[in-house]
């Protein structure tokens, strides 16, 4: 069992270690660090000239939902990109029969391949959840700022206790938005949807030719994810009373598709919204169980497959 | 003896071509009871906390265009909001109200939850579009500049009374909902009501409390009697070391409720303040 490990954990760093000098990767991870800074000037753009008035709700949102939307979009064009290729790569440079010509089970190597993803992907979202972090500090200290320069303007306004106590309360406003614990929540639940997109270009490429196969059918599924919750209902309320084909159909999408439409619930956090961790918990542990299941059913078919 | 699967490089036979079909099987038949039961519990968690926006429909579809559209479906609603919050801010730089009204609608239905769309969008319209509609001098005659005012106003009430639907905790809507009916109605009445209503939210500012009773004193009727309960009711809510708290202004609470009293001749024994 500790060897298995031993081999799983070799496997995974080895994985993180060539998808770290690969130059695709190192790029997209660029690009989403500058984006995410970028998301100030387009805050600029909600509330043009605007700062001294205190309206900075807008902009704050605006700095966390491009920031973590940049986390999710780079996110996911890196595990998709990432795990697509893990498998041909190791076929198309006959690296895999090295591999599985030692004492490496198959599903070690599967799980080894997957860890390194799992762990690649950790890194770039630490790296661009602290660019994110930098971004909304920024933001915050140029509300400070605006906020005292507005307060300011009259000498004597700290002499007036209701104008103090305005100031207090604008300036806890803006703290409570941007020192947010439940962005730490977001960030979770960006990275377990980002996860749960590997593990299934994981299982596509353990029966896929090709990566684009894997790519193209991956982004499908993603993209059907969103919509499994309308198909479920539908399914759940209409099944019986429609015809055989469109039961099957939506039927099909509801029993297999992930549900990724849940984790939309990082809207509401960055909105400003409570979202308790039971919650957010119970989202992670389907996360957690979907992830198990694909695995497993991963493992099955490339012990199985013909290399 | 027997040769681990994980070994076979060879052509599978038929025989484990169907092992592994059928173990795949079990394992998804398996799992999709449990995984339908399981979203249906999240879905009713999220439904019962208020999560989500307006479901994707072809009128919804219509109004982002294409693009958008993928981009809600791709899990990005809040940016695409976002987005369209943009064309908010062009559209009232360039005072094109109708199309400004249009696109706050879309930022909300896509993102009921966030405030700030409905405490913005509701600015908009019952201050910047009313305002230019009473200032727009194409129009010559100023009784229809003042019904386009006032059209304007009620759209923007409309957007805060919808907002407040979606986030009944939110103290801001609810402070501007009384903001527009006390400076652009001028009905302090029924601002008094939704300052009460403001104060009593999470999070409220202090300054909220006394609002309420102060929208009394301005009402034109001289409706000193809800004044005075008002002014009462906040001293009595307030701690006596809270009374002494700069923030809650208790002298003046004081100095309002003895003014009242002595106004409307309320019985020594009644009084808050007999001496």
């Amino acid at each position: 069992m500790i060897s298995a490990l031993y081999r799983i954990l070799t496997i995974g760093r080895n994985t993180l270690t060539e998808a770290v000098r690969q130059k695709v990767l190192n790029v997209l991870l660029i690009f989403s660090i500058v984006l995410v800074g970028c998301s100030v000037l387009v805050s600029q753009l909600a509330t043009p000239g605007l700062d001294s008035a205190g309206l900075f709700d807008a902009q704050i949102k605006f700095v966390k939902d491009f920031g973590c939307g940049a986390i999710g979009l780079f996110g996911f064009f890196i595990a998709l990109l990432s795990t697509a290729q893990l498998i041909p790569q190791e076929l198309h440079n006959r690296t895999i029969y090295t591999i599985l010509a030692k004492p490496v089970r198959r599903s070690e190597f599967l799980l080894g391949k997957f860890l390194g993803v799992v762990l690649l992907l950790a890194l770039c979202v630490a790296l661009m959840s602290l660019a994110f972090a930098a971004t909304l500090y920024w933001q915050e200290l140029q509300g400070l700022q605006a906020t005292k320069a507005a307060y300011t303007a009259d000498p004597h306004w700290q002499s007036n206790p209701v104008v103090v106590n305005l100031y207090n309360h604008d300036v806890a406003s803006i703290h409570q938005q941007t020192r947010d614990p439940q962005i730490i929540e977001a960030i979770l639940l960006i990275f377990a949807k980002l996860i749960m997109t590997s593990a299934i270009a994981l299982l596509i490429s353990t029966f896929a030719t090709s990566s684009i196969f894997t790519i193209v059918t991956t982004f499908m599924i993603y993209l059907i994810g969103h919509m499994e919750g309308t198909a479920r209902a539908f399914w759940l309320a209409n099944g019986a009373h429609v015809s055989l084909w469109q039961s099957g159909l939506v039927g099909f999408v509801s029993l297999l598709i992930p549900d990724m439409n849940s984790f939309t619930i990082v809207d509401e956090i960055l909105a400003g919204n409570k979202v308790p961790w039971s919650h957010a918990f119970n989202l992670l542990g389907y996360a957690d169980v979907y992830l198990i299941v694909l695995l497993a059913v991963s493992i099955v078919i490339f012990d199985y497959r013909e290399i | 003896m027997e040769i681990p699967a994980s070994t076979v490089s060879t052509c599978l036979p038929l025989a484990h071509r169907l092992r592994r079909a059928a173990l795949v099987a079990l394992l998804l038949g398996l799992w999709a009871p449990a995984k339908i039961v399981w979203e249906q519990r999240i879905a009713h968690e999220q439904d019962v906390l208020r999560y989500g926006g307006a479901p994707m429909t072809l009128h919804l579809r219509d109004q982002l265009g294409q693009g958008l559209t993928i981009g809600v479906l791709s899990g990005m609603r809040s940016v695409v909001a976002d987005f369209v919050w943009l064309s908010v801010t062009t559209s009232w730089m360039t005072e094109d109200w109708w199309q400004m009204g249009a696109e706050i609608n879309l930022c909300t239905a896509l993102q009921p939850r966030a405030p700030v769309f409905w405490d913005m969008g509701g600015w908009h319209l019952a201050w910047n579009a009313s305002i230019a509609a009473m200032e727009d001098h194409t129009q010559p005659n100023p009784l229809r500049r003042l019904k386009a005012s006032r059209f304007w106003i009620d759209r923007g009430r409309d957007i805060y009374l919808r907002g407040i639907e979606n986030n009944p905790t939110n103290w801001q809507l609810w402070r501007d909902t009384a903001l527009l009916y006390d400076q652009r109605l001028k009905d302090f009445r029924t601002a008094a009501y939704y300052y009460q209503k403001a104060s009593e939210q999470p999070n409220a500012p202090i300054y909220l409390e006394r609002f309420s009773a102060i929208m009394y004193n301005k009402v034109h009727a001289n409706d000193d009697l809800s004044a005075y309960v008002a002014w009462k009711a906040l001293w009595e809510r307030l701690t006596p070391e809270e009374r002494q708290m700069k923030q809650h202004e208790g002298d003046r609470i004081e100095k309002e409720i003895r003014g009242l009293e002595q106004k409307l001749s309320i019985p020594k024994e009644k009084r808050v303040f007999p001496n």
